[in-house]
């Protein structure tokens, strides 16, 4: 067993090993790559309204429970131009069986993550999205005992890079115009993986974080028409196995949001944005097996408004379930909020 | 476009390093492990609770259950290579019982390995019942103490499942006793393998629990349909008493596993 341990630290600092050279070799494509096709002026902050509108919400991806588990596994688009520091507040409310049978008892879980994120321009064409969870979960059991987990999450960080870029310095622009940005990253094992919550029947997902070493790919895509825009994202985690031999499945996830952006005045906009979400996720493993009941899928509606002031950006985010069958309907998600303050630059 | 395929191709990269990762073989499990079974009882897919009214059955016959115990005995494991390990025989007589909250069985030095299918049997076999009551060591005094034993015969009830019925044709609630057990020598000793949705892994450093779902509904509907408006007291019948042992074989299924329980 021993021995085993060690091959899989070794394996995985192999992984981690070749994973950021393959960050710091996006950084060099980019670097290599980003010639003086765009103007390299930071647009006056003033006139970011005129930019086109970025949204910053576009991360709105959790594991199953978590952002709980996996602090921010979550839509890893990025702005476009959009450089920011942020706090978002998300609030994911489950309950899951407390048993096998059709008629074991529903326990209410509540996730609770505070994050500090950003994204960070490291040369022209590539930005660095950070996210650091802090977490505070609980769970009322059926005896009326309620069990409370919280601290630090999984940190992750991405490399996005903007393969197509639409023009840090247009005003609104009358003519479509596309962006596509490809990139990966790493989540790392700093939120504590406690084996002794995911024992029973309950949500396996009742951790701070997965424990192991994860890499997420991601591409976004989107378009601007005047004021309208859409955007779209896909990414996927390779979840590895964890030093205590169990393994979340890897996880698919994609959306679409449809927005438009009013001009209240020079230096505030409202955002109302409309949108649909899926993730995906495959089998958890333990020792090498699979766990019964650990895969799924969710469909999920999303209304959200961002209010954007000089340089500020608060959101709100309201997602629901149009459709889920989450371990096999013994865990359902029953609403998702999200609340968000930004901070261009 | 060159950028894009660059990108494209760093993004490849990474999934071929990532796959490198999926070797998950050669478990170099050693020494032993404890194996717990957990008899989780229910009735058609619901939980069961002594004195609550269950759904009808497919006879049309409504039973809220007082009493549910049984004796499960001779615990077997095979591994993934097909070798049996038959659990000590002595030790591997075990009561379950709905009131009294027994539900938990443990096999205790299982050596380590991978096991694929669990076997035991409902009641008492051939072999124990012929050792008479020396070689059962506190058997009768356990099962007693559960309501497992016929006082008149001195033998075991192999299950005792009693309550209360309605049906179409009796509207009055009406006591029902099943007690199943050996009629001379009609064993109706039946054995039960299930095969294990997740591999059972034992080792010095992993136990292992198998979470069986049990619905005793089935005792009376499975493979045979027995009716309690036709009879509702089923002790010492020489033809239907084989028919609950088929049934009560049918019960059992595994819900899932847990693997690594720890020491």
């Amino acid at each position: 067993m021993k021995n085993i341990l060690m091959m899989n630290d070794l394996q995985n600092f192999r992984l981690q090993y070749l994973y950021i050279a393959f960050v710091i070799s996006i950084l060099g494509f980019s670097q290599a790559l980003a010639n003086d096709k765009f103007p390299s002026v930071d647009p006056d902050p003033i006139t970011c309204l005129g930019h086109f509108h970025v949204l910053d919400n576009v991360y709105d991806f959790c594991d199953t429970c978590g952002c709980g588990s996996s602090g921010g596994s979550m839509g890893y688009g990025t702005g476009l131009n959009n450089n920011f520091i942020g706090v978002r507040y998300i609030g994911q409310q489950y309950r899951s069986r407390d048993g096998i049978f059709n008629d074991s008892p529903w326990i209410d879980e509540n996730f609770n993550t505070m994050q500090l994120w950003g994204n960070f321009p490291v040369l022209k064409r590539t930005v660095v999205n950070v996210i650091v969870p802090y977490q505070f979960h609980s769970r009322k059991f059926s005896d009326n005992t309620t069990q409370h987990i919280n601290g630090l999450g999984d940190v992750s960080v991405l490399a996005m890079y903007n393969v197509l870029k639409v023009r840090p310095d247009s005003i609104v622009s009358i003519k479509l115009e596309h962006y596509v940005q490809v990139g990966g990253g790493v989540k790392i094992p700093t939120g504590t993986f406690d084996k002794a919550n995911n024992t029973g029947s309950v949500n396996p997902s009742f951790q701070l974080g997965n424990g192991s070493w994860d890499y997420v790919l991601a591409a976004n895509y989107g378009f601007n028409y005047r004021n309208w825009g859409i955007s779209t994202l896909l990414n996927y985690t390779i979840k590895t196995e964890n030093p205590k031999e169990y393994q979340f499945g890897n996880q698919f996830n994609y959306a679409l949001n449809a927005f438009k952006t009013y001009y209240v005045d020079n230096n505030f906009s409202l955002t109302p944005i409309l949108g649909v979400a899926g993730e995906i996720y495959e089998t958890n493993k333990e020792y090498g097996a699979v766990v019964a009941n650990t895969k799924g899928d969710i469909f999920l509606g999303k209304v959200s408004l961002e209010a954007a002031y000089s340089r500020y950006a608060l959101g709100v985010v309201s997602m629901l379930p149009i459709s889920q069958n989450l371990n096999n309907d013994k865990v359902e998600l029953k609403n998702r909020l999200s609340i968000y303050l930004n901070v261009n630059f | 476009m060159k950028n894009f395929k660059i990108a494209l191709l760093a993004l490849i990269s990474i999934l071929a390093i990532s796959c490198d990762n999926d070797d998950d073989d050669a478990m170099g499990l050693t020494g032993a492990g404890e194996v717990s079974v957990t008899f989780d009882n229910g009735y058609a897919g619901n939980d069961l609770i002594l004195g609550t009214t269950n759904a009808a059955n497919t006879n049309g016959e409504v039973l809220t259950v007082t009493r549910l115990s049984y004796i499960v005995s001779n615990f077997s494991l095979i591994d993934v290579d097909g070798n049996e390990y038959v659990f000590p025989k002595d030790d591997s007589y075990f009561i379950i019982s709905q009131e009294a909250d027994l539900e938990d069985i443990a096999l205790p030095n299982i050596p380590s390995g991978e096991y694929t299918t669990l076997k035991f049997g409902v009641g008492i076999d051939d072999e124990k019942f012929q050792q008479g009551g020396e070689g059962q060591g506190d058997l009768w005094t356990r099962a007693e103490a559960h309501n497992l034993t016929w006082s008149w015969t001195a033998g075991y009830k192999y299950i005792n499942y009693e309550g209360t019925f309605t049906s179409e044709s009796v509207t009055e609630e009406t006591d029902f006793k099943v007690h199943l057990g050996r009629i001379g020598d009609l064993v109706n000793y039946e054995e039960v393998s299930l095969a294990l949705p997740t591999t059972v892994m034992v080792s010095d450093e992993m136990d292992a629990n198998i979470h069986l779902k049990i619905d005793a509904s089935k005792i009376l509907v499975a493979t045979n349909n027995l009716k309690l408006s036709e009879k509702a007291i089923l002790m010492t019948d020489a033809e239907k008493a084989p028919l609950v042992a088929v049934n009560a074989s049918e019960m059992f299924a595994v819900d899932h596993v847990h693997n690594g329980n720890g020491h």
